[in-house]
């Protein structure tokens, strides 16, 4: 008496000769070059790939933020007018020249030379400066 | 049921890491029942030898897909049944047969069918009369003892399909083998 598995595995016993030899054939290729994935070969495959339902969730929650995201956002301000009006341009001209007036008084040299209250010296003459 | 193997103790784990000795015993523990259900699935045998050589290179390669080790087994047999649906796909050949709906006195578990040595051609001779989608359904079950839920995984059927393939399968067997003491 036999179970199912029995005689199914008896049956194709014969075969177990060449299967030994394409067993061996394929683990001396793979130790000779073992077929080790790359970096993101590897990154895809064991984080990625089985997960993949995870991460998709994730894009989709994503995509929906960034959409609801830019659908709700305000509408930018126009920008401003690239010709302005003649009477901003007026008075900006008005504030530019009393700004170079300002600017040129400061800039010309001073006429008398203002008095120096402190001058430097010895200590012993310093102090007679000051008790006389 | 036959023994099988505890998938717990292969190698799984050194052979995603590339060690060619771990990838020899897990090769060696499925090469027959493998060559077995792809042989009985397509009844040639050097297309059965190199479905089983492209199902091991295809395990080395993509072994980094592989879920759970436990589930190696079923994994490999899933790659297996793959290639054979491709290789009927190119003949143009009819794979699925109309199946009944799902049994509702299907029994899950084990069953103590035992083949007397008169009976073995009859039993290979109904086996091979069988539809194919109940012949790989009914292999699944016998070579491996895979549960309903992974023979689900494997073929990519409905799980109340599996039942009744398994199901009707399984009565025909054993009608045959009652009808002939």
């Amino acid at each position: 008496m036999k179970t199912p598995r029995e005689l199914l595995l008896a049956r194709h016993q014969a075969a177990n000769a060449k299967l030994d030899v394409l067993r061996r054939e394929i683990v001396a290729r793979q130790a000779a070059a073992p077929d080790r994935p790359g970096f993101l070969a590897r990154l895809w495959l064991e984080l990625i790939w089985p997960c993949r339902r995870t991460w998709t969730g994730l894009a989709a929650v994503w995509l929906l933020i960034i959409a609801a995201n830019l659908s709700l956002r305000e509408p930018r301000p126009a920008l401003a007018q690239r010709n302005p009006e003649p009477q901003i341009m007026m008075s900006y001209q008005v504030q530019e020249k009393m700004l170079n007036d300002l600017l040129a008084d400061r800039a010309a040299p001073p006429d008398v030379e203002r008095p120096r209250f402190f001058k430097p010296g010895p200590r012993s003459e310093s102090f007679h400066r000051y008790t006389v | 049921m036959p023994e099988v193997a505890d998938n717990a103790t292969l190698p799984v784990t050194q052979a995603r890491a590339g060690e060619p000795a771990a990838w020899d015993v897990l090769f060696r523990r499925y090469q027959l029942p493998l060559y077995a259900f792809v042989f009985e699935l397509i009844r040639d045998e050097q297309a059965a030898l190199d479905i089983v050589q492209e199902t091991f290179i295809a395990a080395v390669r993509h072994i980094g897909g592989l879920r759970e080790d436990a589930k190696f087994g079923g994994w490999l047999f899933g790659i297996a049944h793959q290639k054979c649906v491709q290789r009927w796909r190119k003949r143009t050949e009819v794979l699925l047969d109309e199946v009944p709906e799902p049994a509702d006195d299907f029994e899950e578990g084990p069953d103590e069918l035992l083949i007397r040595r008169e009976q073995e051609a009859e039993f290979m001779e109904l086996l091979n009369r069988l539809p194919v989608p109940q012949r790989a359904v009914l292999l699944l079950h016998y070579l491996e003892d895979f549960p309903l839920e992974e023979i689900v995984r494997i073929t990519e059927t409905p799980l109340g399909t599996v039942k009744s393939r398994l199901h009707y399968a399984k009565k025909a067997l054993r009608q045959l083998l009652e009808a002939r003491p």
